[in-house]
């Protein structure tokens, strides 16, 4: 009969239990399943945002357009598009990335067709099976965000996406109510609690070296350097500030500013307006140093090329390296496609053995037939004037020193034959016109010469002793052979604009990242800032980023590991995840302990039990006037305080409400009895 | 085939867990010990997506895509240990079971209380037959569930077992626990068809000739049947909303049915027992008293729904092996 009782009482039929607090009376609710709908769209978009800079433009507003419809839909009520409508969006989106990308197996189609997965499966979806899988397409999106952009910010907005998409799962997948706050409230805990034993999973999992399987990165647009170079076209040399390679030397002894020449690809051939890569290997004559040697680590950020920029010349390197027959460094068996390092050694001073192989001597002399006549003339007109191949090469410096030519990032276009047009006509250029007009005139004399390009300076950032190479220092310089000395570096833009080699950056920026004026006139707080900046980012690509093989090795040996090979990973991450996991679930078990949430009930039912270990239980059926009553009866030396504790209790949990500073203080006049009776 | 042989191991571990624990108490604090988990195919899903991007990112080697496939990962595992705890520790109780006729559905209600300080999600009580809807118990709050099982024959119904389950917080996982307590419900035979007449009445020669004037003693309330006389009626009942009821006064019962196991001959046991039960219910909602004599058992003439049940009850246990 009690049973009977006390289930009626406590019946609480489900429709009754309130709704979340923020759903407003004046406002039409919105139902269940529209919330939910409206969460997944709203986490799909987020997905797609950070893809919106690299996927095509019409691919982003495709994922808006179906997330549109489908919530019009939902709000209005109206019927679900029909199944052919989708069939037919969807085989056209999917033949136009195709068309487009010509491929799925790349990182850019495979997102662009992944957003349309997405987008086509929110327009038909109906069910929360439906919307887990857009959700699930919305972490794939997330992961895909990660291959195109590793930026510091880029992890703590993948981390909130996260969040709120793991909530958005929580919120779908709930039969019972909850609210979407609450859903949040908790995912964030749980991801909170998640983030360690990620750490450890981080830090200890065991790395491979290289990649077992390469999407083609081809149609990933190219930064930096290009492997032609067509001076008098518009300006391919990118000016902008973004970074291109970071180094740091050992010891800290750094080559002083002019000997900083980075070296990168080698253009031999020359069609009179452009200048490209020899389409055929030559024979490589020994390098030998003889300046002083620097040892350096090279930090290249991803430009999907297999140049690896070496300080000329290089003369130490890794393993997943070569020197070409150019003394140019590239890698054995990939592109750059991620943030690599190389430690390498290079010698600034050197010279190289002679003979030029013939088949080099011929590609370095060859001029295009017919092209550029001007330009040969004064080259046979400078060449009668001068003794020697190196006197030669003085005098096309001092001419473009002391004649009127200009230093310009932004000069005219050229005609046809551009050395002509740039030598006699426009006279304004930057290192590449200067550099393949020196080139010609050089080969005109017959004097083997060659376009060397690359980058040229670099900023020291003395926070953390990086030296930072941006694209803006991008240059082009000539090498001549000059008999005896082999291949000497000439640098014909030193002879216009010596800034530019002495200082770093010269040219008169108009955008880029890091601002005009480089050396010459940035306020300090401003350098500060921007070195700040670029040290915390080095960090992050030193500490996160680059976290591999090695790294790992050096944290196991730090932890006491000797030798740490992969059982010794092994041990590490067993032992966190059970320590981890051990230690959440003795804390849910704390968390969730039988307590009653009113503190009153809670100190009462401390003091029942310390009660009932003295030897006084008390009865399931017995109130606290009772219970406390026996007490005194059985324990009269503690009547005073119990009798206390009993007219507190009684007044505080059946009495009349009372006021804050009232409760406060009986309450904890009750607690202090209560834990002055357990002590 | 595959859904089938998923069954078949569900009842092999729920035979497995009856043998483990025996008849649970009631009420009973569910142990963490006694709580089954596996993921479910969303959380299948959800690993295997994991897996993919576990070998992106090591293809990659882009130390953030594995940081996230490591977050979601020990996310999941992390909810796996959450879907255990919103079951560990819940209190199950059982309410009284109010007894069916053959043929009906049998509710037995299960009460949910929390004794914890958090609440807890998405609970579902369920049987083979049927299963609850979800609920959500707050912290130290405690909701009644309502589980059905069809009641085949007269006499003692017993829910074997049911279980208790939870896909909280992601459905990733499905925890449970299999749940064995000594619940029953009383079946009554279903009344048969109206074909044969009821008993005459039979003078009761103790009582009062005269109904008008033997209102002594007011005996309860029943439902209003047409041709009761105006002045019976609880009018004040009927104000209080209750609907129409008649004033039934036990010194009235000049006459009363006596519902004879012997007066049956000729029918088989449960067509007696169902026959018994037509007459007591017909009696019953006309409001005359009846009496009922079956073997083993008799009862003598009276009125009211505890007398009613006391006879329905005694006609769904007969011959029944009292446990």
């Amino acid at each position: 009969m009690s049973a009977t009782q006390s289930v009626a009482k406590a019946t609480t039929p489900v429709a009754s239990i309130k709704r979340p607090a923020s759903t407003k009376q004046d406002r039409p609710q919105l139902s269940r399943a529209t919330l939910h709908l409206i969460w997944v769209t709203g986490c799909f978009l987020l997905a797609v945002l950070p893809h919106l800079s690299s996927v095509r433009w019409w691919i982003g507003l495709l994922a808006a357009c179906t997330a549109a419809w489908r919530l019009i839909v939902e709000i209005k009520q109206l019927p679900l598009p029909h199944r052919l409508v989708r069939a037919a969006i969807a085989s056209i989106a999917f033949a136009a990335v195709l068309a487009t990308y010509r491929t799925l197996n790349g990182l850019e189609a495979g997102t662009a067709f992944l957003v349309l997965m997405g987008g086509m499966k929110l327009l038909e979806s109906r069910t929360a099976r439906d919307l887990t899988v857009v959700l699930f397409v919305s972490y794939f999106l997330l992961f895909a965000g990660f291959l195109y952009n590793l930026g510091l910010l880029s992890l703590p907005y993948m981390l909130i996406a996260a969040w709120l998409l793991t909530g958005t799962l929580m919120l779908i997948h709930q039969a019972s109510p909850m609210s979407i706050a609450e859903a949040l409230r908790k995912t964030g805990k749980m991801l909170l609690q998640s983030l360690p034993i990620a750490v450890l999973m981080f830090l200890f999992f065991p790395r491979l070296p290289g990649q077992f399987w390469a999407l083609p990165a081809q149609e990933q647009a190219m930064t930096g350097l290009s492997d032609t170079m067509s001076p008098g076209d518009v300006s391919d040399l990118s000016v902008s500030g973004k970074l291109a390679f970071r180094v740091k030397f050992d010891d800290n002894i750094l080559p002083p500013p002019r000997e900083r020449y980075w070296r990168g690809p080698v253009l031999h051939e020359f069609d009179g307006r452009t200048w490209r890569r020899p389409r055929y290997g030559f024979v490589e004559r020994p390098l030998i140093a003889t300046g002083p040697k620097y040892r350096y680590r090279i930090v290249i950020e991803p430009h999907n090329r297999n140049w690896v920029f070496s300080l000329d010349a290089v003369t130490g390197w890794p393993n997943d390296a070569r020197r070409t027959a150019d003394y140019q460094l590239v890698t054995t068996n990939r592109a750059i496609s991620r943030l690599s390092s190389f430690v390498l050694e290079s010698n600034t001073s050197f010279r190289t053995e002679g003979p030029l192989p013939k088949a080099m001597e011929k590609a370095d002399l060859l001029l295009p037939p017919g092209r550029n006549p001007k330009s040969i003339e004064l080259a046979k007109s400078l060449l009668a004037g001068v003794g020697s191949n190196a006197d030669f090469v003085q005098a096309v410096l001092n001419k473009f020193r002391n004649e009127k030519y200009y230093y310009t990032l932004e000069p005219p276009r050229l005609e046809a034959d551009s050395v002509d047009d740039f030598l006699f006509n426009t006279r304004r250029g930057f290192c590449e016109h200067y550099a393949s007009a020196f080139v010609v005139l050089a080969r005109a004399a017959g004097i083997p010469a060659r376009i060397v390009t690359g980058y040229q300076g670099g900023e020291y950032n003395p926070l953390n002793d990086y030296l930072i190479v941006s694209q803006s220092d991008a240059h082009a310089w000539a090498e001549v052979w000059l008999g005896e000395q082999g291949w000497v570096r000439v640098d014909p833009t030193a002879a216009i604009a010596p800034e530019r080699i002495e200082r770093g950056r010269y040219t008169g920026l108009s955008d880029g990242e890091f601002g005009a004026g480089g050396f010459l006139g940035e306020n300090p707080a401003a350098l500060m800032v921007r070195q700040t900046w670029d040290a915390i980012n080095t960090f992050w690509n030193d500490n996160v980023i680059g976290f591999g093989q090695s790294q790992q090795r050096s944290l196991l040996e730090r932890l006491g590991f000797d030798d740490p090979g992969l059982t010794e990973l092994g041990t590490a991450l067993l032992i966190s995840f059970v320590v981890f996991f051990a230690a959440i679930s003795a804390w849910l078990a704390w968390q969730f302990r039988p307590r009653a949430r009113d503190p009153i009930v809670r100190v009462y039912d401390a003091l029942c039990r310390q009660l009932g270990k003295a030897g006084i239980v008390r009865q399931p059926q017995e109130g606290p006037n009772d219970y406390l009553l026996r007490v005194v009866a059985q324990r009269p030396e503690l009547t005073v305080q119990i009798n206390e504790i009993r007219a507190l209790y009684v007044g505080l949990r059946y009495g009349p409400a009372l006021l804050g500073s009232q409760l406060s203080a009986q309450l904890s006049r009750f607690k202090f009895l209560v834990n002055q009776l357990r002590t | 085939m595959f859904n089938s042989l998923i069954a078949r191991l569900r009842r092999r571990t729920r035979a497995w867990a009856r043998r483990r624990h025996g008849i649970d108490s009631d009420p009973l604090v569910l142990s963490g010990r006694r709580i089954y988990i596996v993921p479910t195919r969303l959380g299948v899903a959800f690993a295997s997506m994991l897996f993919a991007m576990f070998l992106g990112a090591m293809n990659y080697a882009n130390n953030l895509a594995l940081a996230l496939t490591f977050t979601l990962g020990s996310l999941g595992l992390i909810a796996m240990h959450y879907c255990q705890r919103n079951l560990a520790g819940v209190k199950l109780a059982s309410a009284v079971c109010e007894p069916v006729f053959a043929g009906q559905l049998a509710k037995f209600r299960i009460a949910v209380e929390n004794l914890a300080p958090l609440p807890r999600f998405d609970i579902v009580i369920a049987n083979d037959h049927s299963a609850a809807a979800a609920v959500r118990v707050d912290a130290n709050a405690r909701v009644v569930t309502e589980i059905t099982l069809p009641a085949a024959r007269r006499g003692r119904l017993a829910l074997e077992s049911f279980e208790i389950t939870t896909r909280h917080p992601f459905g990733l996982f499905r925890a449970w626990a299999y749940l064995h307590m000594d619940l029953h419900c009383i079946v009554y035979p279903r009344p048969s068809e109206r074909a044969m007449p009821p008993p005459p009445l039979e003078t009761d020669t103790g009582g009062a000739q005269d109904s008008v004037k033997g209102d002594e003693d007011f005996a309860g309330l029943r439902m209003f049947n047409p041709g009761d006389p105006p002045s019976r009626i609880a009018w004040k009942a009927y104000a209080r909303g209750q609907g129409l009821l008649v004033k039934v006064y036990a010194g009235t019962a000049v006459s009363s049915h006596q519902f004879d196991w012997d007066a049956l001959e000729g029918l088989g046991v449960e067509a007696r027992l169902s026959q018994l039960c037509r007459w007591i219910e017909d009696a019953f909602a006309a409001g005359r008293a009846f009496g009922l004599r079956i073997p083993g058992t008799d009862i003598p003439p009276n009125i009211g729904p505890s007398h009613r049940q006391r006879c329905l009850t005694a006609l769904a246990m007969f011959d029944e092996a009292t446990p």
